[in-house]
Formats: C-alpha cells, sequence, structure tokens
C-alpha cells in the first residue's frame, strides 16, 4: 500500500522505479478502460435483447408512433410519447433545479457566513441521501395532492409533479459539485477582482463563476443524469399515461416516461415475449437519449471553455480591470439575465402556475431590459437576495420532506423496530436484517468502486494526454452516469443473477451498485484533481520526483476532500436506490444474516418499497423504516463530512 | 512540516474507508458448509416472483418456519415473469405468479408446474366520498374505456372521472381486460400504477377516481362499488368469490421446475393446507374451494 512509502519521505530511482511506474500507470489505465468497457457491455445487452423489436416492428415506426400498447391488437410500440414524456419531465425539472441549485451554490460558497455554510452543505447534501422511494411516496401523498387542489383539476398526477420531484432530487447533486468547484476557484482571484473596486457581485459573476464554469458544467450533467435515470420517484407521480401533452406546455397533463415504462412493466413482462423485446427496445432508447444529451454537454462544456480560455483562463487580471471599467449591467454575460429571469420566475409558479411562471419571466425580462439604469450596488442587492431567496428554498423543501418524515417516523421507531426481525409482513418487528443488508450491499459497492474510481480519474488527468482516447473514456464514463438505475438493474438480472449463475446474491447486488456509483467517483475525483495547480506537479517533478510520487503525495492530498466528496454521493445513492437491487440482490424477508456472498439480503429501500406498494396498512412501519434509512445515511454522512473537515484543517 | 503531515493524514484517511468496506465484505465471506443452527444443517427455499402473491407467501413463509426450525425461506418480489424466469433458470425454487404462464415461457422452460394455492377477487374502488351506486360490468368497462367521462353520467356526483389502472405488463390487468374489458382498448389517459398499493393510494386521495385493486386491498380509505349481476348488486367479499357471485376473480399460482419434491413440496402443502389457507384468509384472498 501506499502508506508506508509515504511516510518514509525518499525519492527513489533506478530500473526498479521505472518499472513501477509504468505498472502503476497502467493499472490505472485499466481502470479507466473499464467503465468504458462496462458500458459498451451493457449497450451491447441491451442491444442483443432489443433487436428482435426494431426489426419487428420497424424501427421507423416506434419512433413515429404516438401510440403504446403493448397488449392491444394490434400490439403498438410507439415511442413517441415515451420519449416527449422522457424529455418534457427532464426540461422541466433542470428549468427548476439549474438555477435553485447554482444560485444555492453560489450563497453557501460565496456569501453564508462560515457557520452558516458548515450546516448548510451537509444539509444539503443530506437531500441526496433520502431514498427515492421516499420522494415518491412523498410525492404522490403530498405533492399531487397540492398540485391537484392548487391548480383544480382532477389528478395532480402529471408532468409537473415530476419535474419537481426530479428537480429536488437533482438539487443536491447540482449543489454539492458547484460548490466545491466555486470553492476551489484560487483566493487570489476573489482578492485582486476585490482590490481594484469590483464590486463582491461584480466579483463573483465575472470572475468567480467563469473560472468555476467547467465544475458548474459538470454539476448540471451530473444533475441531469439524475433525472433521466430516476425511475421509482418518477413513476409513482407522472400518472404513466402514455400521451403527448397537448397542448405539449400543458404541465399538468400526465406523461410517462421512458425509465417509468422500464419500471412499470419489466416486472411482470413473459421473458422472450414481443413486449419483452419492446421493452429492451425502450432501454436502448433511453441510453441513446443519455448519449445526445451528454455528447451535447460536451459540446456546450467544449464551447464555454474555448470561449473563456483566453479572458478566463490565461488572461484573468485583464477580466478584473474590465470588471472595475465597465458597469456590471452593460457587460453581461449573454447567459446570465435568463438564468437570473429562471430563477425570479420560479417565484411566480406555487402562486399562480404556468401564467404566473411565464409573467414573472416576462416582467423580469423587461426589468432587464431596464438593466441600464441599474447601479453595480442594486444589482448586488437584488442579485443576493436572489441567491438567498434560492438557498431558503432548497432549505425549506428539505425541512418539508424530512419533517414529514420524522413526524410520522418516529412513533414506530424503538430499540426493538432496530433489533428485531420483521414479522407479520413488516407490519410488526423490525428491520435489523434490512439494516445489516443495506451496510454490506453499500460497503461492497464502495469497496469495488472506489478504487476502480479513483483509478480511473487518475489515469484520465494524470497519464493521458488529452486526446480521442481520454475522449472516448470519458463519453464513456458520462454515458455510464446517464445510465438509467433500472438499466443497472435489468443488466444485474440478466448478466450476474442469471448468465454467471450468481442468483439473487449479495454479490450480484453489490457489483450492480459500484458499476452505478462509478461515474460518481470518477467524475468528482477527476474535477478535484483538475483543481490542484499545476504548479505544485511542476514543482514535484522539478525537484525529481517521479511522477507516482507526485501524484500520490504533491496531487492527492489536496484532493482529498473532492473525493471524499464524491464517496459521500455515491454512498448516499447506493444506499438509497431500489431499482438496481430489485432483481439482483434483495428479498423481503430472511431468518438469517447472509453467510456467504452468495446469499441474498435483506435491503432497507427494498423493504420500504414493499412496504409501501404491496403491504397494507404498515404505515408506521413504513415511515420507521424511512426513518431509519435517513439517519443511517445521516451517519454515513456525518463521519465523512467530519473526516472532510478534520482534512481541511490539518 | 504541515504538508507531510496533511498527506499522512489524507492517505489514512482514504486507506481507513477502504479498510472498512472491505471488512465488513470480509463479513460475508463464504463460510464453509453453508449457515449453521444448533449444529443442525439449515435447508432454504427461495421463492420469488409476483408482488401480489408475496404477501401470502411471506406470512406462510413465516408460520411453516416457526414449526420447522431447520428450513430458512427466503421470499422476494420483482414480478410474475421474475418469479417464472427464475424457477425456469434455476435461481430460485418457487415462483409466485398472478398469472397464467404466456406460450412464450411455456416454449422457453418446458417442465415447470403451476400449482394453484387460492383465489384473488377484484374490487373496483372509489374515492369514499363519491356517492355513485352499483354499476355493472358493461359500465366498468365504459369508465376505462373512456365512453364515460364525469361520475354524473352514472347516477354519481358532477366530477370528471379519473381513470387508474395497472402497468400493460400486469397480472392484474391482464385479468381485467379480459374480463371486464373483453380485450378491448383501455382509455389512453388512464393513469398506470405498478401496484395494488399505488392504486389504492392514488384512488383514496382524488375525488374523482376509479381503480381495481386485489381485494386485501379493500378497507375503508376507499369505497369498493358492488357489481350489478343480473340485476342485483353483488359485494366485492370472500363469500362472494368463494360462492361464485362475484364476477372478478382469478387464480394464484406457484411455480416449480418439474412436479416439486424436498422442502418446496412441504411448504407448497403447507400452503394448500388448512392452516395455510387461514393465512391466505387473513391476507385478504380467496380460499381454495
Amino acid at each position: 500500500m501506499t502508506v508506508p512509502e509515504m511516510s518514509t519521505g525518499v525519492f527513489r530511482h533506478g530500473g526498479m522505479a521505472r518499472a513501477k511506474e509504468r505498472i502503476i500507470g497502467l493499472l490505472w489505465f485499466a481502470c479507466a478502460i473499464f467503465s468504458v468497457a462496462v458500458i459498451l457491455f451493457i449497450l451491447a445487452f441491451l442491444l442483443y435483447d432489443g433487436f428482435p423489436i426494431f426489426v419487428q416492428a420497424n424501427l421507423l415506426e416506434m419512433l413515429t408512433g404516438t401510440v403504446w400498447n403493448p397488449t392491444g391488437t394490434p400490439p403498438l410500440y410507439g415511442l413517441l410519447p415515451l420519449i416527449a414524456g422522457t424529455l418534457l419531465v427532464m426540461a422541466g425539472a433542470m428549468a427548476m433545479a439549474v438555477p435553485l441549485g447554482i444560485g444555492s451554490a453560489i450563497y453557501i460558497s460565496e456569501l453564508a457566513p462560515a457557520r452558516v455554510k458548515a450546516i448548510a452543505k451537509p444539509a444539503i447534501e443530506l437531500l441526496a441521501g433520502i431514498p427515492s422511494v421516499v420522494y415518491g411516496f412523498f410525492g404522490l401523498i403530498v405533492l399531487t395532492d397540492w398540485i391537484r387542489v392548487t391548480f383544480g383539476v382532477p389528478t395532480g398526477e402529471s408532468w409537473l409533479a415530476g419535474s419537481i420531484l426530479l428537480g429536488i432530487m437533482s438539487l443536491p447533486t447540482i449543489i454539492s459539485v458547484s460548490e466545491d468547484a466555486i470553492t476551489s476557484v484560487p483566493r487570489e482571484f476573489r482578492e485582486g477582482s476585490l482590490a481594484l473596486g469590483a464590486t463582491r457581485w461584480q466579483t463573483i459573476s465575472r470572475v468567480v463563476v467563469p473560472s468555476a464554469v467547467s465544475g458548474i458544467t459538470a454539476a448540471v450533467i451530473l444533475g441531469m443524469g439524475r433525472a433521466i435515470g430516476e425511475t421509482m420517484a418518477v413513476l409513482m407521480v407522472t400518472g404513466n399515461a402514455a400521451i403527448i401533452p397537448d397542448p405539449l406546455w400543458n404541465v399538468l397533463s400526465p406523461v410517462r416516461t421512458l425509465t417509468g415504462t422500464l419500471g412499470i412493466e419489466m416486472g411482470e413482462v413473459a421473458i422472450g415475449s414481443t413486449h419483452y423485446h419492446a421493452l429492451f427496445g425502450v432501454a436502448v432508447v433511453l441510453l441513446v437519449i443519455t448519449l445526445m444529451v451528454n455528447l451535447t454537454a460536451t459540446f456546450v462544456l467544449a464551447r464555454i471553455r474555448q470561449q473563456n480560455a483566453p479572458k478566463a483562463l490565461s488572461c484573468r487580471p485583464r477580466r478584473t480591470l474590465d470588471a472595475e471599467r465597465g458597469s456590471v449591467s452593460s457587460r453581461l454575460a449573454p447567459v446570465r439575465p435568463y438564468f437570473l429571469i429562471a430563477i425570479i420566475s420560479l417565484l411566480g409558479l406555487p402562486v399562480a402556475g404556468v401564467p404566473g411562471y411565464v409573467g414573472v419571466a416576462l416582467a423580469a425580462y423587461c426589468l432587464l431590459r431596464l438593466k441600464e439604469k441599474i447601479t453595480p450596488r442594486l444589482a448586488q442587492k437584488v442579485a443576493f437576495a436572489l441567491l438567498l431567496g434560492a438557498t431558503l428554498a432548497v432549505i425549506a423543501i428539505l425541512a418539508i420532506i424530512l419533517s414529514d418524515i420524522v413526524i410520522k417516523g418516529l412513533p414506530g421507531l424503538t430499540w426493538e423496530f432496530l433489533t428485531e426481525s420483521p414479522r407479520n409482513l413488516g407490519r410488526a418487528g423490525g428491520i435489523f436484517p434490512a439494516l445489516v443488508g443495506t451496510l454490506y450491499l453499500v460497503a461492497g459497492a464502495i469497496a469495488i468502486a472506489l478504487p476502480l474510481g479513483i483509478g480511473a480519474a487518475i489515469s484520465l488527468t494524470e497519464y493521458t494526454r488529452e486526446g480521442k482516447l481520454t475522449r472516448a473514456i470519458r463519453t464513456g464514463t458520462d454515458l455510464l452516469n446517464g445510465t438509467p438505475s433500472i438499466v443497472f438493474g435489468l443488466f444485474g438480472f440478466s448478466f450476474l443473477v442469471l448468465s454467471l449463475g450468481f442468483g439473487v446474491s449479495l454479490i450480484a447486488g453489490q457489483v450492480t451498485l459500484a458499476l452505478m456509483v462509478l461515474p460518481t467517483i470518477i467524475r468528482t475525483t477527476e474535477e478535484a484533481l483538475k483543481n490542484v495547480p499545476h504548479a505544485l506537479r511542476e514543482g514535484s517533478l522539478a525537484l525529481g520526483a517521479t511522477r507516482w510520487q507526485t501524484i500520490s503525495r504533491v496531487v492527492i492530498p489536496p484532493a482529498v476532500p473532492g473525493i471524499i466528496t464524491g464517496a459521500i454521493l455515491s454512498i448516499g445513492r447506493a444506499a438509497g436506490e431500489t431499482a438496481p437491487i430489485l432483481f439482483t440482490a434483495a428479498v423481503f424477508s430472511q431468518r438469517f444474516l447472509p453467510a456467504s456472498l452468495f446469499d441474498p439480503v435483506m435491503a432497507l429501500p427494498y423493504h420500504l418499497y414493499i412496504l409501501a406498494t404491496n403491504v397494507p396498512g404498515a404505515d408506521t412501519n413504513k415511515y420507521a423504516t424511512a426513518l431509519v434509512l435517513l439517519i443511517l445515511v445521516v451517519l454515513i454522512y456525518s463521519v465523512a463530512i467530519l473526516i472532510r473537515i478534520k482534512s481541511h484543517k490539518t | 512540516m504541515p504538508d507531510s503531515h496533511t498527506s499522512m493524514f489524507s492517505a489514512a484517511v482514504l486507506a481507513v474507508i477502504l479498510a472498512a468496506a472491505l471488512v465488513v465484505c470480509g463479513c460475508t465471506q463464504p463460510q464453509e458448509g453453508g449457515p449453521q443452527a444448533h449444529g443442525q444443517r439449515i435447508e432454504s427455499l427461495s421463492i420469488t416472483g409476483s408482488t401480489t402473491v408475496l404477501p401470502v407467501a411471506q406470512a406462510a413463509a413465516d408460520a411453516y418456519m416457526n414449526t420447522r426450525g431447520d428450513v430458512d425461506i427466503r421470499v422476494s418480489g420483482g414480478g410474475s415473469s421474475v418469479g417464472i424466469q427464475s424457477v425456469g433458470e434455476g435461481t430460485a425454487d418457487i415462483g409466485m405468479s398472478s398469472r397464467d404462464l404466456k406460450s412464450e415461457e411455456k416454449a422457453r422452460y418446458p417442465g415447470l408446474v403451476a400449482t394453484v394455492i387460492g383465489n384473488d377477487g377484484i374490487a373496483v374502488i372509489v374515492h369514499p366520498s363519491n356517492s355513485v351506486g352499483p354499476l355493472s360490468l358493461d359500465q366498468v368497462k365504459g369508465v376505462y374505456q373512456g365512453s364515460f367521462t364525469n361520475w354524473k353520467e352514472l347516477g354519481g356526483p358532477d366530477l370528471e372521472i379519473v381513470v387508474v389502472g395497472r402497468d400493460s405488463a400486469s397480472g392484474t390487468r391482464e385479468f381485467f381486460h379480459e374480463k371486464v374489458m373483453q380485450k378491448e382498448d383501455f382509455v389512453r389517459t388512464q393513469l398506470e400504477k405498478n401496484s395494488n398499493g399505488a392504486v389504492k393510494q392514488t384512488v383514496m386521495q382524488t375525488p374523482g377516481a376509479i381503480g381495481y385493486v386485489g381485494l386485501g386491498y379493500v378497507d375503508a380509505t376507499t369505497r369498493a362499488i358492488p357489481i350489478m349481476v343480473s340485476g342485483s348488486p353483488v359485494e366485492p367479499s370472500v363469500e362472494h368469490v368463494l360462492s361464485g357471485k362475484y364476477p372478478i376473480a382469478r387464480p394464484l399460482l406457484m411455480v416449480t421446475k418439474g412436479e416439486a419434491s424436498g422442502p418446496a413440496k412441504e411448504y407448497l402443502a403447507f400452503l394448500t393446507g388448512p392452516s395455510g389457507q387461514a393465512i391466505l384468509v387473513e391476507e385478504g384472498f380467496v380460499p381454495l374451494a
């Protein structure tokens, strides 16, 4: 291991050392190749099972067909409503989450007092730990009812409900990763800008945020991946009627997403039937959409980097001069007004619905037209108020969801509940085996994914030159990130459980979850490594250290907090996901704890899912289970956050 | 030297995370000879499949294990097809299904044997505040086809009907499609849910909703509508299903690879025996005649 070697502090050279260097490099490269291999393998698996339907039902007819009715006579496999549903729900979620998320990230990293920041950041990371099943049930019980009453429609299960829920679910990812990116902008940039007389808002909007744009984009892509891939929560609140909203902007129409279709139909469809192949066809289309979204994002990111390169990266001082010279209003970047409009307009959404949103957006737009008259001071006041508003909105959402779970779950939370096995279908007794099973699953997934992910990130940032290969690997990683958890579940079931003969087992669940969190770890580690200034590497190499010595002693240590953030997000996600373990690892009950990796396990989210959907009259234990899952995640997070704070201090 | 201090600490942190993860995994390394209890060999039985049948299978498994200390029964859901495929592939001992085997499945796994363990009545439910009277199967069909869009057309309140059904792969929906819809298409605006619990949840909080669920899910939070059969209303109840009066009921199946043997056979015998059937009734299902 690296620990003893690092403590010696002696730089060695020679043939042995060089061979070691090469082996280490190859090892990390193997990790990087692995994620591409996995995605190709999954794609091949899906294509193999989806191919028959494309032949049988004609791909073009499927893509343009407007009726999805696989059990009709004749069966119709029109994908258009499903594709429309997926894109609309995602777009709505992003319209809400991107401004709120980036706004909160800016507030937390730039404006919040240290004490607020210390509380707000972990609190928002906590949102990521709430299992999607809980979001789904919260959405079904509270959100859809609220929409039904507020808008006076027959049912609240709609595109709007799906978008709001997905927006909330992708917020923690967006905030956490953006906040890291903004915080890691060197202090000198801010000081330089302020020293030149720019206001704080000018500094933030024209120096800090542009410098962090690559990290923020990564955050948005990660959040989008979460939104496209979410199954359990979405299928509970969108109504799943396979229709295209009429008119297209009718956010109150029920919709059905591609993931929702897989989630509700996969479990019951006859394996090998046309309908079964059609569902794999749906999975292929889903993957293609995520590929297109990711490629577009990559393209946009490259353009942003290009545009910013001369100003924001190599000649930053000039940018700050600009900030001093011109008034903030006349030099607003073209994107920023729309960003502001989107934030402001959100305030109109709960009050008057879509007309409210449009109305406020128009008003905001007019205000922005009048921006010539706005002084930098006033602009700063407005901007800060909006940022604070975004943060408060996020915290309010967190508070509503948490208080709902805590109030309803607390009565059921007893010592017996934690230490006993379930009785009477989980209506009585406890959840001890599920608690242990979840720990096993998460620990196994992290043990597999953390070394692989860190290795891949090191290979990508430190060893390989930017080129076709790294781009391919990165695209593979992004695609893997966008791959819906339900697809991992399908893959795990057909490959690990059936083809490799693992059966429904702990190991199948651990591997499936590991694949799911791998891209998160790669992405965040990469981002953390990139933020280590090049000068440090050059200095170390100039002193005669080898590449690996430089990486292990100079580059990795300051990147550890970022890497830990990635690990935290992954743990939260792995602990709360239902779809990947649904077919691969989880059983509803067992008497003994698993004795080997090939035994199935109970798991908290799965237990919760069954209690919530299939066991009538288990309300107390349902919420108590959700609460325990939440507390478990809080504990894991607290440990990780403590570690992060400690590593910042030393 | 603060720098080396930091790097050592960081490395230690990473090492601890990895070590902790590995240790927890290590605890689950395969042990020789499988699980033991009181020095006795434990036989394990895995049951998977339909989430409709899961509660019965689980409750029966609990009761059965109380009488037999040497059997560990593991029940999991996933859906009827997961159950059938798992049994066909040999990764589970018993598959639960709320629908008959499809021709594709019979062709793929020719040796499968299905045992009927009970029946399930399907109740048509509405919001408790909905005052609509008994409906005929034709009227229910009309609602699900979209020919009726307001409850007042059926003698109920002036309220838009929200049609709630199951997903197109559901065994319950397939049965409803044949029995009530006579294989005609559902209205396209139907909200689709993937479980009885989710249908019930939507119906109980949506004043205009109509849905269909297994008898076990009927309670005061929703109102089960009596079905008009040759001029007289029939309440959905266990006795009416048993007597054949209530028209919407279907069998629940357990599937094995070949005739059941060993613990699977004993478990099925328990389930179809008097104590097993009592559990079935307790869970809201209809026993074998």
